[in-house]
């Protein structure tokens, strides 16, 4: 009798249980775009947009002077909050900005004179969202975009440095509101780079009595001029964004590239932006829940995870039927990026002798590769410039890849180690994920085969930098994806002024690239720069400074109700986007 | 009872010196830089330098240390290397999702166990008993990640039964995304509490009391629910109250799959990102909570077992 209670109890219990859970996911009609993240959001701060998520994030509430146009490929800048692209003198060394007008920010208790109403964005704004990147006390880990650009900043932030308080009042010779819808910046030298900086979700405007309102809390108070604003906000786990009312007028594109108008991508031309009233943002670390969400029309578009890629995918990379009778479409595009081996190029043994790198670069199986870990998602890189930047040239074939067992046994007998005899195990660094360690084991059989053995040094991915920053170990793997569209964003990996701790973590150091390097970054975009970008290539094709990877491809899926998507490599973009609720339903 | 009180918590303070100083060596030699953290991929060597005197990472090993001590008796850990937020705030908004689904999976976990545990011991040896022990193993030796995956696949996207991952601040919402990850955490627990209940009454039954009660003609389930389980509260009461501080520190896995914003994912994001203000707020809670279910379990020994004084 007991007994028979107590299992009526838990029956009960568990009945309950499950009855509160059963609430089936309704397909919402209202006019919302499902969109995630795969990983937690840092904060709203556009000075700490560092990392691709939060940038993403940032840019739907902030606004740049420039931004990319949402069609055309090769990218493009457009006018954002400038009236139109800023005009530059003929030294290349002074630009100027003429704003909007009638732009707001976003209502916020913080304007206190306008009783919370948003104000008008002014020039000072910029000036103030600058030199807020250049604070020393704020340590932005984006103030590399104007470090050295702009006449008078770096004075200014080294001013700042020894001042117990910063004074944003102390004025800075390049930065000038000319009037109140006038900015004029001067550079130190010409930059044909500079107008990428700025369209980054870290030069956005912000308003300095927003931040002084809240301090340190900044981050979690966005108040931008973007499309949208932000209604709930949770960074760990979703943020729920909400049209801005006072977003200014702005319409979808009615251009494109070759084949937008037959993809239906120019069928809202003309209508105001934003599209969509509201985004639910959710954060999904593992990539299981958020393919299945996707899976069960939850989410609007998704990635496709390297787990669930045969799900989606046929052998010949094209939609599984079943999704394709749902009305899920696939997209690609070439990712701007590319994946390689460095070599430490201060390390005695392998910085300084080429013939060996090349016959390293020349024992990987670059194809086998794409095939195990990229889900054949992915092209061989012959040089560091991925396809789509001016300076890529698609008939370049590095002599030193495609798997030519061969000849890196030639290559490791001028390297003073036939059959790899004389050498002492390679220290490889690199991190603890699952799909790393395989990665390894291929790497290591790949160099048994010309002699080469490879001691392994895992560690945590802040151990690991330690490690690379500090010029520690022999050889490691890296991915860099671009800040711009630009190839001196890669070229840049190989300036010996970049060596660790910055971005040229291979440390190579060639004065005759240097050279090239710096005349280029005086030239426009054009058949002169685009030849020195390639001897560049030349160069460190030659000296093997990497083995050249991979270029990703990008592959995303978008249900049938989800309109205008185009994959796109930089922020700002769920303005465009469009929900069929009709469809949705 | 004051007394004891007293000297117990006197005596945990070498306890918190002493994970204090393994917390502080063990991510000063191997955590990585946090410096590099910060500054991103374009770092240069001056803008490192300059975090690291802002942060006090330039100070000498023992400064840095004594500083933590501070933050440990003033409760003011700043803000987080990596997010930059107020790590009071972070431990804040994670306690509730953490303990949203802990607390109802632990009290289902531990009443199911208990009952179980009651039952199959009450026929031990009959096939019930050996039914459910095999069952047990079974559901141990299922490693967590199957129970998450089948749940999610399964139960959530095939028959639609629960939201597959998320959380809601709402009431209604915390229960919409919470019974799922709930149900994977007590088929994670409960095959391991039902052996180690079992076990526990196992042992009383030998007792001889109970050979004495038998002999004087007590029908079994009186023995059984009166006796033998009032006995058998000292284990159980010590496993209940030992798991407590692993509630609030949340459970990793589960939290990382659902997208439940809770204490255990700060606590990997910290580990993950070097972020040592986190680190060391995490391991100073995790400490305190331990030393507070220490002395709670030896308090409430005296009220399941009149036996036990506290001196």
């Amino acid at each position: 009798m007991t007994i028979g209670r107590i299992l009526t109890g838990f029956s009960l219990t568990l009945a309950l249980v499950f009855a509160g859970a059963c609430t089936k996911a309704s397909k919402d009609s209202s006019n919302t775009l499902y969109a995630y993240s795969i990983a937690k959001i840092k904060g709203l701060d556009p000075a700490f947009s560092d990392d691709l998520y939060s940038g993403a994030e940032v840019a739907r509430v902030y606004d740049t002077l420039l931004q990319y146009h949402y069609l055309k490929r090769p990218y493009v800048l457009e006018p954002s909050l400038a009236e139109a692209l800023p005009e530059i003198s003929k030294d290349g060394k002074t630009y100027t900005f003429k704003l909007k007008k009638g732009v707001l920010f976003q209502d916020d208790a913080a304007f206190e004179k306008t009783q919370g109403k948003g104000r008008e964005l002014v020039a000072e704004d910029f000036i103030y969202s600058f030199k807020r990147l250049a604070n020393p006390k704020l340590n932005s880990p984006m103030w590399w975009i104007l470090d050295g650009k702009i006449a008078g900043l770096n004075e200014w932030r080294a001013t700042q440095a020894k001042a117990e308080k910063v004074d944003y009042d102390v004025p800075v010779s390049g930065l000038k509101a000319v009037d109140s819808h006038t900015l004029q910046v001067v550079l130190t030298q010409p930059s044909y780079q500079f107008i990428y900086n700025i369209a980054m979700p870290a030069a956005s405007a912000v308003a300095r009595e927003v931040v002084e309102k809240y301090g340190p809390e900044f981050l979690n108070h966005p108040v931008g001029t973007g499309a949208f604003k932000v209604a709930e906000y949770n960074p760990a786990s979703k943020i729920i964004y909400v049209k801005n009312p006072t977003f200014r007028k702005e319409v979808y594109p009615s251009e494109g590239a070759a084949g937008d108008q037959e993809k239906g991508l120019l069928a809202d031309a003309g209508k105001t932006l934003p599209l969509v009233d509201k985004i639910v943002m959710t954060v999904y670390t593992e990539s299981q829940p958020q393919w299945l969400t996707f899976m069960k029309g939850e989410l609007d578009y998704s990635s496709i995870p390297k787990d669930s890629f045969n799900q989606a995918l046929t052998p010949q990379k094209e939609l599984q039927p079943e999704l394709k009778k749902q009305g899920v479409a696939l997209h690609s595009s070439p990712q701007l990026d590319i994946t390689h081996f460095s070599f430490n190029m201060t390390d005695p043994v392998v910085g300084k002798n080429k013939y060996l790198r090349q016959a390293i670069s020349l024992a990987m199986d670059n194809d086998k590769q794409i095939e195990l870990f990229y889900n054949g998602r992915a092209i061989s890189a012959q040089g560091p410039i991925p396809p789509g930047l001016s300076g890529y040239d698609e008939k370049l074939v590095n002599p030193y890849k495609g798997h030519n067992i061969e000849k890196a046994k030639e290559l490791m007998k001028k390297a003073g180690y036939p059959d790899g005899k004389g050498l002492a195990p390679l220290e490889y660094v690199t991190i603890s994920d699952s799909t790393t360690r395989q990665m390894t084991e291929f790497y290591q059989k790949e160099m048994a085969e010309i002699g080469v053995q490879v001691k392994v040094q895992t560690y945590s991915w802040p151990e690991f930098q330690q490690s690379v920053k500090n010029k520690k170990g022999q050889v490691w793997s890296y991915a860099w994806g671009a800040d711009y569209p630009d190839a001196e964003n890669f070229l840049q990996l190989f300036y010996s002024k970049n060596a660790s701790p910055g971005p040229n973590d291979s440390n190579y150091n060639n004065p005759e690239f240097d050279k090239l390097y710096e005349k280029a970054l005086t030239l426009p975009d054009g058949p002169e720069r685009t030849a020195l970008y390639q001897k560049m290539v030349a160069l460190v094709v030659e000296d093997t400074p990497w083995v050249f990877g991979v270029h990703r491809l990008l592959f995303g899926l978008t249900h049938r109700w989800m309109k205008n998507y185009k994959p796109h490599e930089f922020h700002g973009m769920s303005k465009y986007y469009a929900i069929d609720t009709a469809l949705r339903k | 009872m004051f007394v004891f009180l007293v000297r117990r918590i006197v005596g945990s303070i070498p306890v918190i010196f002493g994970v204090a100083l393994v917390v502080f060596v063990l991510f000063n030699i191997v955590g990585g830089d946090p410096a590099l953290q910060m500054v991103g991929k374009h770092a240069t060597a001056q803008q490192i330098a300059d975090i690291r005197r802002e942060y006090g990472l330039d100070q000498p090993l023992f400064v840095q240390f004594f500083n933590y001590l501070k933050e440990i008796l003033t409760f003011e850990f700043g803000r987080s290397y990596a997010t930059r937020q107020k790590i009071s705030d972070m431990i804040l908004n994670g306690i509730g999702p953490s303990l949203s689904l802990a607390v109802p999976a632990f009290l289902v976990t531990t009443v199911l166990a208990v009952s179980i545990g009651l039952v199959v011991s009450y026929f031990r040896g009959k096939l019930i008993d050996r039914a459910t022990v095999l069952l047990c193993v079974v559901g141990i030796s299922i490693p967590s990640l199957g129970y998450i995956l089948f749940g999610q696949y399964i139960l959530a996207y095939k028959m639609n039964l629960f939201p597959i991952s998320g959380f809601d601040y709402s009431w209604s919402g915390r229960i919409e995304y919470l019974v799922l990850p709930a149900i994977v955490w007590i088929l994670l627990s409960v095959g391991y509490d039902v052996r180690f209940y079992r076990t526990a009454l196992l042992e009383e039954t030998s007792q001889d009391y109970v050979r004495t009660a038998r002999a004087k003609g007590l029908s079994e389930p009186r023995i059984f629910f009166k006796h033998v389980l009032k006995n058998s509260m000292v284990p159980i009461v010590t496993n209940v109250i030992l798991e407590i501080p692993l509630l609030i520190l949340g459970a990793f896995l589960l939290e990382s799959f659902f997208g439940i914003p809770g204490i255990g994912s700060i606590t990997i994001d910290a580990i993950h990102n070097s972020d040592l203000p986190v680190i060391k707020a995490m391991a100073t809670m995790t400490s305190l909570l331990y030393i507070f279910g220490n002395i709670m379990t030896d308090v409430v020994y005296t009220l399941v077992d009149p036996r036990v004084k506290l001196k």
